[in-house]
């Protein structure tokens, strides 16, 4: 064998100096800084995405989660209690039955770059929604007649008419202040990160790949309990599964899917963190179209149901069997379905179907349309076991047809689908959005016009305008009754949501808002097993010549 | 002038034309499709009066021809108009973001699949027939049945979850992003001597590279086999046999010289296809590339965006190609044109 002048081999000295070497890229990857070990850190990460930080344009969940932790209105929901309480204002006062809001600002409340929130900021920011007219501009076109600046610190807002709920819209985003010289008046700046008056500051935003978030300096109130949020974005459910199993991230935020959820559930090293969520399904039946015309159609179809069974079988528990629009946990919800039809109820079903003359011989047959492109990856599933449902009848012949999510809009608002299934995220949590939308003539344009009643638009109406909670739960029940009597659109399932998140991290609230607020979340410390391991490599170099000689004697 | 200078000249002027057609193929395959962006973008919670005045917005009101005329002309003055969802950005903008990561992973997996098909390439032709040849051989055909997202998975698995030495997903780690100069992370971490940044973008690339490079070496491995089986019959390489020259000086001073000819030909042609291949790994690893970016505008009917995307993605083509077909001409003094 060939030697070095010490009498060791090179074949030896080749495998010391390559054991080195690896030592070293090992050690180079572990020393190498990942998300959740910088302090003061968590590290969140979703499937979901950013689409326009402009509050004036923003109007998808994700982006008015990051909204609501980087922004804050005259009202905010109290996490875990939905309670309305006063954010940036002091006080406010309703006038002329709930027609004039007077809403005095806090003292003190300042942008990250320390400038103070006035009642001209407060107008401009709600003029420049009217004037941008972007997406979500409805919450102020729609409401607002006038704004005044009354003085330096108090805001009156008139509204074209009085709104119950209208301390819901004043939660929402498109009314948080903006400061006038990081917002033009007349344009749309999708990339802004100059943010608003959250508790937290946008300090990087990197499209599509990740956000970070610091502690805003000039907060008014309370300072958040971590210093720093980073979200990072997955492409899809296995990803973000992977990288809470790797380590990368603390919390994996929506979406994960229920299999996985499931299967986290029995990962020691992992908290499940299950809450209501006021996200609901349904079916949407045109009654324009026949045979959906005919009331006893419709009927039949909605007992045949079991929700039951949806929820297991499809969703493997992660939704929950939903009985009127209004979701559960919701002031005047009902469960009316169930008090009506109950569930896969084949008698009544059978029996409604044939007095609507429809027999063995002679099957109703439709189509039950889906999208492919929307609702994730459990959609045919849920499809095919509501055709299965209804085939039960032995009355029905069902086939169900995927569409993808631009064709299927348009070809449910063109009425050229009778049979949908569609999903509702809230706008703000009042049974008014469960209800108004769906039933008010004109307002259920985008599901093809699939209802109209007299009664049921003076109902909903009356229930807008009047100011007293008891009066409105009264119309509310009245509407409920009358959607399970015409079953125009059949509510199926309520979402639930899951936050699955390391052991270490506390102080998760989930809630109805479905937003999670950063701000009351923390992490207790947690030993470093990398640390450890480590340190073992680091003393490799160092013992193997003594481990060598040792040999060689 | 050189009949070379006179080639690049005439691929230049092929190539206008090319995009040409490809750009009006684009335009009216997306407006014969079923689908309406603006419904897309709004949800369901659009009305008429929100559709019809963003429709106007976008000139989507118009005559499909006046669309046209307007669309080439500002193409051609570089133009590629706004998204018409999410926000509403510059097309530019859109590029600007995803491409760089795309061209980040293309080249690495180009460099592994090379680096894997020349090596295993020469293993096999040395001898062919051998045990060691009929390995390489099962290694290029698994190659080619290899699923990007099951192998990914597996990578992800091993490196990210058990070893936990690689990320699972993502492009840098986010504390560390450089200073953005081209949006290439390795060019502009090197640029601005930002080493933690260097090395939390490479430690981001091995796992995608590495699945993209593993799927697409197979081509070359079969290449640079029979290639150099072919050369190495060669009456040339008999006779240097005869004058005692070493097999290894054979091999890397005359051989493969000749054997990687048709490499770069089709090295050439596996790099645009690297670029469309690149989508599957993109998703699988979270890697935020043009490749997911135009999946998903296509689902929302985003004309403007695709169409951006594709007149971007065929340029480079075209000057890949070309820069290819140059470097053939300069490899083998044989070829000219």
């Amino acid at each position: 064998m060939l030697r070095g002048s010490s009498g060791v081999s090179r074949v030896t000295i080749a495998l010391i100096l390559a054991a080195i070497i690896v030592v070293a890229v090992v050690a180079l990857f572990l020393f190498m800084p990942r998300g959740p070990q910088f302090p003061d850190t968590i590290v969140i990460g979703t499937t979901d995405r950013i689409s326009d930080l402009d509050p004036a344009n923003a109007y998808d969940f994700f982006t008015w989660e990051v909204l609501i932790n980087v922004g804050e209105g005259p009202f905010v929901y109290e996490p875990g209690t939905l309670k309305l309480v006063e954010g940036i204002i002091s006080s406010y006062e309703v006038q002329e039955n709930g027609k004039v809001y007077i809403l005095n600002l806090k003292r003190g409340v300042k942008f990250p770059n320390g400038k103070e929130v006035t009642a001209e900021i407060m107008k401009y920011s709600i003029d420049r929604v009217a004037t941008i007219q972007g997406d979500p501009s409805w919450f102020v076109l729609d409401f607002i007649d006038s704004v005044e600046v009354v003085d330096e610190y108090t805001l009156k807002i008139t509204l074209k008419a009085p709104v119950s709920f209208y301390q819901s819209v004043l939660a929402v985003p498109t009314y948080f202040p903006v400061d006038p010289d990081a917002y033009p008046m007349d344009e749309i700046t999708p990339d802004n990160t100059a943010g608003s008056v959250g508790r937290y500051m946008i300090t990087q935003w990197v499209r599509d790949q990740s956000l970070v978030l610091e502690a805003n300096p000039n907060y008014y109130g309370e300072p958040p309990k971590t210093k720093r949020i980073i979200i990072k974005f997955y492409k899809d459910s296995s990803s973000l599964r992977l990288a809470l199993e790797g380590g990368e991230i603390d919390i994996a935020w929506r979406t994960l899917d229920p299999a996985d959820i499931n299967s986290l559930k029995e990962n020691p090293n992992f908290q499940v963190i299950e809450g209501a969520g006021s996200f609901i399904r349904y079916i949407v039946f045109n009654t324009n179209i026949e045979p959906f015309d005919d009331v006893r159609v419709r009927k039949a179809l909605a007992a045949a149901l079991d929700r039951s069974e949806l929820a297991d079988t499809v969703f493997l528990g992660m939704m929950d069997p939903l009985y009127s629009l209004v979701p559960n946990g919701m002031w005047s919800h009902e469960d009316i379905f169930k008090d009506k039809y109950g569930d896969g109820n084949l008698d009544l079903a059978k029996q409604l179907l044939r007095e609507a003359g429809y027999s063995e011989e002679n099957k109703l047959r439709i189509t039950l349309w889906y999208t492919t492109s929307h609702y994730g990856t459990t959609e045919a599933d849920l499809a095919a076991l509501i055709k299965d449902q209804w085939e039960r009848t032995g009355l029905v012949e069902v086939s169900a047809q995927g569409l993808e999510w631009s064709t299927y809009l348009e070809r449910t608002r063109n009425e050229e689908l009778a049979v949908t299934l569609y999903g509702w995220y809230p706008d703000y949590l009042d049974p008014d959005n469960f209800l108004y939308p769906f039933l008010h003539t004109g307002s259920n344009r985008w599901l093809g016009n699939p209802y109209s009643d007299p009664q049921m638009d003076k109902w909903l109406d009356d229930a807008q305008k009047s100011t007293d909670r008891n009066e409105r739960s009264r119309l509310y029940q009245l509407v409920q009754d009358k959607l399970a009597e015409d079953a125009p659109i059949v509510p199926i399932l309520q979402g639930k949501l899951f936050l699955v998140a390391k052991k270490s991290v506390k102080g998760i609230v989930v809630d109805q808002l479905m937003l999670l607020r950063y701000w009351v979340i923390y992490k207790e410390e947690e030993g470093s097993m990398q640390q450890s391991i480590l340190m073992v490599l680091m003393a490799i170099p160092v013992i193997s010549p003594r481990l060598l000689r040792r040999i060689k004697e | 002038m050189t009949s070379l200078k006179i080639y690049i000249i005439s691929r230049l002027l092929i190539t206008i034309p090319t995009i040409f057609i490809l750009l009006t193929l684009v335009f009216i395959i997306m407006r014969v499709l079923p689908g309406n962006p603006v419904l897309a973008s709004l949800g369901v919670k659009a009305t008429d009066e929100d559709i019809q005045r963003i429709t106007e917005q976008l000139g989507l009101n118009r005559p499909l021809h006046q669309q046209y005329i307007e669309y080439i002309t500002n193409v051609l003055t570089g133009n590629l108009g706004n998204s018409l969802v999410f926000g509403r950005r510059p097309v530019i903008n859109e590029i600007a973001d995803h491409f760089p990561a795309t061209i980040e992973l293309t080249i690495g997996g180009f460099i592994i699949s090379v680096l894997i098909g020349i090596s295993l390439g020469i293993l096999g032709g040395v001898k062919p027939y051998s045990k060691t040849d009929t390995t390489v051989r099962i290694q290029s055909i698994v190659a080619y049945t290899l699923f990007i997202p099951l192998i990914g998975l597996v990578f992800q698995y091993i490196f990210g979850v058990i070893l936990r030495i690689l990320p699972v997903g993502g492009r840098i780690d986010p504390l560390l992003t450089p200073e953005r100069i081209t949006g290439l992370y390795i060019i502009d971490s090197i640029v601005t001597l930002n080493f933690p940044a260097l090395i939390s973008s490479i430690r981001y690339l091995i796992l995608p590279s590495l699945t993209l490079g593993i799927v697409l070496s197979g081509v070359y491995v079969r290449l640079v086999r029979s290639s150099l089986i072919e050369v190495l019959s060669t009456d040339y390489i008999r006779s240097l046999r005869s004058r005692g020259i070493r097999e290894r000086d054979i091999l890397f001073r005359h051989a493969l010289k000749n054997a990687l000819i048709p490499l770069i030909t089709m090295m050439g042609l596996q790099f645009s296809l690297l670029l469309a291949g690149a989508v599957l790994t993109e998703t699988t690893f979270s890697w935020p590339g043009i490749g997911t970016l135009l999946m998903e505008r296509i689902l929302y009917r985003d004309f403007t965006t695709v169409q951006g995307i594709i007149t971007i993605y065929a340029v480079f083509v075209a000057l890949i190609s070309l820069i290819v077909d140059i470097i053939y001409a300069y490899v083998d003094p044989r070829i000219r044109y």
